[in-house]
């Protein structure tokens, strides 16, 4: 096995995973250009044989000289140790750090952003570790303050409202508000 | 040309309406470019529809200003916490941000302000005097294969200079030009890897992109370094870098002129491959090359002196040809056809007093980037001291409102935060981040340049060779990718 590692294989075979099933959907848009011989699958075709030709380089880098980086590599330095996990406790919290941005995002359609913000920005804290309720709550109320403030108010930005009762109607309610706001000012 | 900047100044500074929109640009642009987050983009996104109120050359001006300022802007968030406001301050983030590890962002900072000011002016110059010539022997002599091959170079230059071992760099980079490639492909129109979602038949957004892969991706590694409690919170520092320290780097600050020049004014190339060319010039000419990357000054110099000195030239194709160089200029664009204009050789006869308005306004501009930046940096060191439990959230919420408003999708923001997720699972396996979003910032317009040159030289690729700016881009490409293979080869690595 050389000097591999787990990680290593994983890496060689995701790429060559993604160079393959790329390959075969690109088998879909297949079709001539009148005016360009190489149509429209060329150049992703010509990325993806390079891909998985620089994978298997990686690869073989990894086995005869290990995965620790290359002499004179610029900003290889900041991850040259990864951290290592010694509970199943710290991969829930990072889970839980990765996946809550995403729920936020596929909530925003439904949810909107006025209503939804207040409580992403609370779960994010209490994910990055904190504990003091008092903190949660302050900051909360001053980051919403600042995003509303700044871009509700003063730059007049289009915000997801929601699609869902009652959060659209919290949408509402606050872009009324800000409309009597204008109407008094 | 003086009487025609004066006369620009006049106009610029006679019009109290006019002073404040420039105010407003100066500032805005610096502050949403050090907001981690946010960016120049979002500003310009936001306040487009609002220049069709403003006069014509008020609208180009304001624009033009917020490209100057915010370009230097996004070095600031680079150096405090790597999440580079912009593409263009990547490579700012290779060499500052260690050096805020070390306690020397005040140096960094210091060193960005000056430097960017000196590039930014020294290009505004050339700009005024020589934008008519410069853009006829930009007509003359560059076309898609010259075009094609700085892609080409500048690809294979970020791939040298990023991620672990060399292998990792070329993967970087080939992911982004992967991910270009996602949507219509430019000459057929034909959808490609959309997998069913129509609003990906327009491509991945670059902004979400951008911020996915920096902003968020910083913020993941962050969390994970406090869950395992290994953060530790940057240094403060407010000492600024000496006039000696900034005089050792004279032939640094000038190469980067001429480099980000070069390459501003080519046109859709912009100020981010001027920033990876600037830097990776400074890596080949320097004798302690091992230094780059663990927090040498030069590294921030050459980055920020090159990408704003790519400011002022990318105007050159904008104004005398109608193309832009990057998505801020492709706005300014959208303010020209607000007011029925079209950027072109034709403004410059139709239009004078507008073109030396914006000249006199980026002039100014890069001028205030000294002065108020200074001031400003002073201020926004005291960033470093917020709890990052309070400033993580607030750079996910600005972040996702920079997603969103750019195109007004909710998928922007989904593919922001999975952007984050695969930067962050990238940078712990040593890639480079900044590899992956030039390849997406460059792919499109490698694969249009390639394809429109094949067309023009009826696929013979020994006719590429017979244009001697095509010839030697293309050849100092493939002596990098040499040279970086030959050490992939009999280089050691540093631990084994």
């Amino acid at each position: 096995m050389g000097k591999l590692s787990r990680s290593d294989i994983l890496e060689a075979f995701f790429w060559l995973l993604i160079a393959v099933i790329f390959f075969a959907v690109s088998f879909s848009f297949n079709q001539p250009i009148e005016i360009y011989k190489f149509g429209a699958t060329g150049w992703p075709r010509v990325i993806l044989f390079l891909m998985a030709l620089v994978a298997l380089g990686n690869f073989y880098h990894a086995y005869s000289k290990g995965s620790k980086a290359q002499e004179g590599r610029v900003g290889a330095k900041e991850n040259d140790e990864p951290i290592e996990y010694t509970s199943t406790g710290q991969y829930f919290k990072t889970g839980m750090v990765l996946i809550l941005p995403l729920l936020y995002a596929l909530s925003l359609k439904p949810v909107g952003f006025y209503s939804g913000t207040p409580i992403f920005i609370a779960l994010i804290m209490i994910a990055w570790g904190e504990r003091r309720v008092r903190f949660i709550l302050t900051n909360t109320i001053l980051i919403y303050a600042i995003l509303i403030g700044l871009f509700m108010l003063v730059l007049n930005a289009p915000l997801p409202q929601g699609n869902m009762s009652p959060f659209y109607d919290i949408s509402a309610f606050m872009l009324k508000t800000k409309t009597q706001l204008d109407q008094m000012f | 040309m003086i009487e025609n900047f004066l006369a620009g100044t006049a106009t610029l500074f006679g019009d109290p309406f006019t002073i404040g929109i420039f105010v407003f640009g100066v500032l805005g642009g610096m502050l949403f470019g050090a907001i981690p987050g946010v960016s120049m983009l979002t500003l310009a996104a936001i306040l487009l529809p609002f220049t069709a109120d403003l006069s014509p050359a008020q609208g180009v001006m304001l624009f033009a200003v917020i490209y100057c300022t915010g370009t230097y802007g996004g070095a600031i968030t680079a150096i405090l916490f790597n999440i580079p406001g912009a593409p263009e301050n990547a490579p700012t983030a290779f060499d500052g941000y260690p050096m805020t590890q070390k306690g020397m962002a005040g140096k960094a900072v210091g060193a960005a302000v000056l430097c960017s000011a000196i590039g930014g002016v020294a290009s505004a110059l050339v700009m005024m005097s020589a934008t008519e010539p410069l853009a006829q022997w930009a007509i003359m002599n560059i076309g898609p294969p010259e075009i094609f091959a700085l892609v080409f170079f500048g690809l294979a230059v970020a791939s040298s200079v990023g991620g672990r071992t060399i292998w990792k760099g070329w993967l970087s980079v080939l992911l982004g030009l992967l991910i270009a490639t996602i949507g219509q492909d430019p000459v057929g129109g034909i959808n490609r890897f959309n997998f069913g979602y129509s609003d990906l038949a327009a491509g991945i957004a670059f902004v979400p992109a951008i911020l996915g892969f920096f902003a968020v991706s910083e913020i993941f590694i962050q969390a994970e370094k406090n869950v395992s409690g290994k953060y530790s919170a940057p240094k403060f520092n407010v000492d600024f870098p000496s006039f000696l320290e900034l005089w050792a780097h004279k032939i640094a600050v000038v190469r980067s002129i001429f480099v980000g020049f070069f390459c501003g004014i080519l046109p859709g190339i912009g100020a981010t491959l001027a920033a990876f060319m600037g830097y990776g010039e400074a890596v080949r000419w320097s004798k302690n090359k091992s230094e780059f990357g663990t927090g040498k000054l030069e590294g921030v110099i050459s980055s920020e002196t090159a990408n704003n000195a790519a400011t002022g030239a990318a105007m050159i194709p904008l104004l005398a040809l109608g193309l832009p160089g990057g998505a801020l200029t492709a706005m300014m664009v959208a303010v020209f056809q607000m007011h029925d204009l079209e950027p072109g050789p034709l403004v410059f006869y139709n239009s004078p007093e507008l073109i030396w308005i914006v000249f006199a306004a980026m002039f100014y501009a890069n001028l205030s980037i000294l002065f108020v930046g200074l001031i400003e940096t002073k201020t926004i060191l005291y960033l470093l001291k917020i709890p990052f439990q309070f400033l993580a959230p607030m750079i996910l919420m600005l972040a996702s409102i920079g997603a969103y408003i750019s195109r007004g999708l909710v998928l922007d923001v989904i593919v922001m935060f999975i952007a984050g997720i695969i930067g962050f699972l990238l940078r712990r396996s040593g890639y480079s981040i900044p590899g992956i979003v030039l390849g997406l910032i460059l792919g499109k317009i490698g694969e249009q340049n390639f394809a429109q040159g094949m067309q023009m030289v009826h696929y013979d690729l020994g006719t590429y060779f017979s244009r001697p700016i095509c010839t030697i881009l293309i050849v100092a490409g493939v002596l990098t990718l040499l040279k970086s293979l030959h050490s992939a080869f009999f280089q050691k690595s540093k631990v084994t």
